[in-house]
């Protein structure tokens, strides 16, 4: 059963650099490279300020992130309960047409080897983030006549 | 965790220079704004950003920075963001800022 540690955070802008260290403290528990930690770190950063924009929720509530240490890759999960988005007319920034908002999911799903979201109008926001760990090959054993 | 924003305006190149000393996030990034606008009132010229001692930022700083450049581009001036760290330079490709904000 993999390791899972769940943290709620109140709505408020000034935690979510706390979310952040927590978050890259345990990716590099995990083994991760600086570079894959600092995506983790910015990833769920984004998560973090995407609820703080979008649901609504104020100050006095609180949404939770959950991340779990899978052998094969890292999973975190950040859930609210408040009004949601209407994913089916989220619409990804143009690089073209530079605008002030909608970056947030578009940076993650840059830095994330996968991501789901789920939303509705009046249900809260769920964005799960999962990044693969790739473990070395593990080195061949010496053989007889190798002492 | 904090920020740290000392603007100065260059008289000789007439041009605003930020230094960002920190970390910008959704918590502090309306700090940036508020200055770049009052700096820009009493000067309106181009602006230009150090972001050498600026070790974080997400997409709410890089919105305060994308208005800024929507808004003086309109009056014929450029934002220019000089020295970015590793980091941060790899968000300004993703989102294909580094194009038009970086020399």
């Amino acid at each position: 059963m993999p390791d899972t540690m769940t943290l709620s955070v109140p709505g408020k802008a000034e935690y979510v650099s706390t979310v952040r260290l927590a978050i890259s403290s345990l990716a590099a528990k995990s083994g991760f490279d600086i570079e894959a930690i600092e995506d983790i770190k910015v990833a769920v950063s984004e998560a973090c300020s995407n609820i703080l924009c979008h649901s609504n929720i104020g100050d006095e509530y609180l949404y939770r992130v959950e991340c779990t240490l899978h052998d094969d890759r890292f999973e975190v999960t950040v859930v609210d309960n408040g009004v949601g988005f209407d994913t089916d007319h989220y619409k990804e920034p143009n690089p073209e047409d530079f605008q002030s908002g909608g970056l947030g999911i578009y940076i993650i799903k840059a830095l994330m080897d996968e991501v789901h979201v789920e939303s509705r109008d009046g249900s809260g926001t769920l964005i799960r983030m999962t990044k693969h760990i790739f473990k070395d090959e593990p080195a061949p054993s010496a053989g007889p006549g190798h002492q | 965790m904090s920020l740290s924003i000392n603007g100065n305006y260059d008289e000789i190149n007439d041009r605003w220079d930020f230094d960002l000393v920190g970390e910008m996030d959704i918590s502090n990034a309306h700090q940036l704004k508020q200055q770049i606008e009052t700096a820009y009132a009493a000067h309106a010229t181009d602006i230009y950003l150090n972001l050498e001692r600026l070790s974080y930022i997400d997409s709410t700083g890089l919105g305060v920075i994308i208005g800024v450049y929507g808004t003086i581009r309109g009056n014929g001036h450029k934002t220019i963001i000089v020295n970015p760290k590793d980091n941060v330079r790899k968000l300004l490709r993703i989102t294909s800022l580094d194009k038009v904000l970086i020399q």
